[in-house]
């Protein structure tokens, strides 16, 4: 049987989940910078930084899902050669980068809303605000790094 | 650090305080000679005027930069203060009193302009009133002639001349009344009813029943003529705030005026300040303060060549404030230190250690040649052409720094922009090279070698804690607490040596492990003997000392936090190759290579600003977590010499 299917799955996995997540981040987040910059529009660059910080989720997400696409041969149509085993491989990697940014995305837009409100209040806690958001970032960044690890290998498995 | 305390003649005060300020190398502290028949000076009053005014230039300049944007590039927070020569602020303080007055009318003219707007607001309501009404050809407030009794008012509901005569007389049939519909709607309709004076009483009643209720504003005009005045005055008010905004957009030239003005008042504000601080007898004062050692003597010389006076230094006590002093390579990360604490009485100064970790690990987690050229492009043109002042001037030239060891980490790990070179070799020649055997040198490749760089990270790791236990063990031989040298620090820096040891051992030879093992062995009895020595009684020291062996969880997740140095190192490498896998994707023709442009610029500027602040974050987060919590007592406060402390313009220092 050929692993097509499960690699592309796993390439969507990766890139819808992660998606997911970054998106209500970002989402929450955009929502309390509107509030704020419809008091202060001079606000606009800090709140537009904060409010990106949740967005990296999706993008790690991207980039598994592209090197699977590439990986596989689903990009330069050498698909027909995944085994069954390269195409569970694949779906088994997605899912730490989909879940992980899944949750992360969403902590992470939680931590954003916050942060927003307090560079609100006075402009020097940006930076401070801007530090905490990026530590909820690591837990996104290992998921990502596992599922990239697998997702490399993975054409040298049978 | 020394304590100073400068004495001199009270008519000289001004004088000396000028210099002091001028100078910028005192910090200035509260005298307390109460009862010692030296008296404090109130100046809040004087304050309160200097206060006053600075708060004034802020809301003019407020109002101003409404009405006419400042125009400024993108880039110009860079850029320094302003020089100003120090002749000039005698100019600045003669134009002062102008200047104020100024700024007093644009305040004045942008409350008239909000008067005039809420009074519009007033207008459009009344007009929109008044429009009902606007078939009446008598007054709103006429109540009637000496035979009849007119009633002007509104009734709540719809109603045609007929169905109103209609429901009057079925309300009261007695009477007699005669009545004009002016304007009617759903729910509400303006009449007019005529009735014999005689009727007048009963009319009313009649009409209450109804709902009946006079106008909200009625006037002796007929509300044509009314309509028309207030048009008319709607009309000058608008003109007259369009005058206002123009008045106020007059005075954009003097902005700059403004500015150099709201400083100037700062800084006397600042002074005055001062002299709160100061002790006095009648015809002498006492200014008491910190000083760092190195500008003892030119302290000396400025006051006793000012005016006449007699200066003291002695030993500052324990809550003195800090004032680090590095040299160039280490100066740019005090910034750092101070974010996050300033060093306490008993810390030694972290900074040379802090900034030769900051840039090694900034480096390996943004590793990329491309990046790390971009940055110290970037810093030093920034700083060649805006000039910018000492605390951006430093943080840009700790990125111009964390840029070189960038660049380092990029080469050795053969990252330049991703693999671009490679890349874009193969695209346009369809050949398969890989960065490896692009670049003449030997190269780690972090996909490949992941587990191998996983370990260095966490060796590299091991030797920064092992610096930072090794700052706890000197602090505590410095302050003679032998035992927290050896017991506390020395025996878990031998036994973390013990483990490593014991790792490298596993790998390669087993003589190794069994030194290891027999180090580790060796440190946990000491440590099981040592650690509950403050406990009482046998079973208490036991049981201390036992437990002290669970700290060793701590510096496994310790040791384990390093793994990051590897994943953002690779989080780097693999965005930049697949931002060039994509930019390569439409071919090598005319259409793909402008496509390849534009992804190659947006991936690599997205990539850029996300990486370099995933690394200046968690290279942060190393330091204080990882490496500070070992020895790093803080709580120290930073040293803020009284000077001129302005935020447009600086006074350059006399020649």
């Amino acid at each position: 049987m050929n692993g097509i299917f499960l690699a592309i799955l796993g390439a969507s996995l990766a890139t819808a989940l992660a998606g997911i997540g970054s998106a209500k981040g970002v989402g929450s987040a955009a929502q309390t910078a509107m509030g704020v910059l419809s008091e202060d529009a001079s606000m606009f660059g800090k709140m537009l930084v904060l409010t990106l910080l949740p967005g990296t989720q999706g993008l790690y997400g991207f980039i598994v899902g592209f090197l699977i696409l590439v990986n596989s041969g689903v990009l330069n149509g050498a698909a027909s050669n995944v085994t069954l085993i390269q195409g569970l491989a694949y779906v088994g990697a997605s899912l730490a980068i989909g879940l992980g940014g899944l949750f992360s995305g969403i902590a992470q837009g939680k931590a954003a809303v916050s942060g927003i409100a307090m560079s609100a209040k006075d402009d020097k806690n940006f930076s401070k605000a801007m530090v905490s958001i990026t530590l909820v970032e690591i837990y996104a960044l290992l998921s990502f790094i596992v599922s990239l690890l697998v997702v490399i290998q993975v054409p040298n498995l049978g | 650090m020394k304590s100073v305390r400068i004495i001199a003649l009270r008519k000289d005060r001004k004088r000396l305080l000028e210099h002091l300020q001028d100078s910028g190398l005192v910090e200035i502290r509260e005298s307390d000679y109460s009862g010692k028949g030296l008296t404090k000076v109130d100046m809040t009053s004087q304050m309160q005027v200097f206060e006053r005014n600075v708060a004034l230039t802020e809301h003019a300049l407020k109002i101003l930069e409404e009405a006419v944007p400042e125009k400024s590039g993108m880039l110009s927070s860079f850029s320094g203060r302003r020089e100003v020569n120090p002749d000039e602020i005698g100019v600045i303080a003669s134009k002062s009193g102008d200047v104020i007055i100024s700024c007093d009318r644009i305040v004045e003219l942008d409350k008239e302009r909000s008067d005039n707007a809420a009074e519009q607001v007033k207008i459009r309501s009344k007009l929109a009133l008044l429009e009902t009404w606007k078939n009446l050809d008598i007054p709103l407030n006429t109540t009637g002639t000496k035979s009849t009794a007119v009633f002007i008012g509104t009734l709540p509901e719809e109603y045609g001349e007929q169905s109103l005569k209609e429901k009057i007389a079925a309300e009261n049939p007695a009477l007699e009344c005669e009545l004009e519909i002016i304007h009617s709607e759903p729910n509400m309709t303006n009449a007019v009813v005529f009735v014999p004076i005689s009727q007048r009483v009963m009319a009313e009643d009649t009409l209450r029943s109804l709902g009946y209720s006079r106008p909200m504003s009625p006037t002796s005009k007929v509300p044509k003529v009314k309509t028309e005045q207030l048009l008319e005055k709607s009309k000058r008010l608008e003109e007259e705030s369009e005058q206002a905004e123009n008045e106020i957009k007059s005075f954009a030239p003097i902005r700059e005026d403004i500015k150099m003005t709201q400083d100037y008042f700062k800084i006397r504000t600042d002074k005055y300040s001062v002299i709160n601080k100061l002790s006095h007898t009648r015809h002498v004062f006492v200014v008491e303060g910190y000083i760092p050692e190195s500008d003892c003597e030119k302290l000396e010389q400025i006051c006793t060549r000012a005016v006449d006076c007699c200066v003291e230094f002695s030993d500052a006590g324990d809550d003195a404030p800090v004032k680090l002093k590095n040299n160039k390579f280490a100066e740019p990360v005090e910034g750092i230190l101070m974010m996050y604490s300033p060093p306490g009485k008993t810390d030694i100064d972290p900074t040379p250690l802090l900034a030769f970790f900051f840039y090694f690990f900034f480096g390996m987690m943004f590793s990329d040649a491309g990046y790390g050229i971009l940055m110290i492009i970037a810093t030093a043109l920034i700083i060649k052409i805006f000039k910018p002042d000492k605390s951006m001037r430093n943080t840009l030239k700790l990125f111009q720094y964390c840029g070189i060891s960038t660049t380092l980490w990029g080469l050795l790990f053969g990252s330049i922009f991703g693999d671009a070179p490679a890349a874009f070799c193969n695209a346009f020649t369809g050949s398969s090279l890989t960065m490896a055997e692009i670049l003449p040198w030997p190269t780690i490749d972090l996909q490949k070698d992941a587990l191998m760089m996983m370990i260095v990270s966490i060796a590299f790791g091991l030797v920064h804690i092992l610096v930072g236990m090794g700052c706890k063990f000197y602090i505590c031989i410095r302050q003679k607490d032998y035992a927290g040298a050896f017991f506390d620090t020395g025996l878990w820096m031998l036994m973390l040596i013990g483990f490593a040891v014991l790792a490298v051992g596993m790998a390669f030879s087993p003589a190794l492990v069994t030194v290891g093992g027999l180090i580790a062995i060796a440190c946990a009895v000491g440590l099981v003997l040592t650690q509950g020595r403050n406990n009482k009684g046998i079973v208490g020291k036991a049981v201390g000392g036992l437990a002290s062996l669970y700290d060793i969880t701590g510096y496994i997740s310790d040791l384990l936090s390093y793994s990051r140095l590897l994943a953002l190192g690779l989080t780097t490498a693999v965005m930049g190759q697949v931002f060039n896998m994509l930019s390569t994707m439409m071919g090598t023709n005319v259409l793909g290579i402008l496509f390849m442009i534009i992804i190659f610029v947006v991936g690599h500027a997205i990539s850029i600003g996300l990486n370099a602040l995933g690394s200046y974050v968690h290279t942060m987060r190393l330091q204080y977590v990882e490496m500070f919590s070992k020895f790093y007592e803080g709580g120290g406060k930073e040293f803020q010499p009284f000077s001129l402390n302005s935020k447009y313009i600086k006074i350059q220092e006399d020649k």
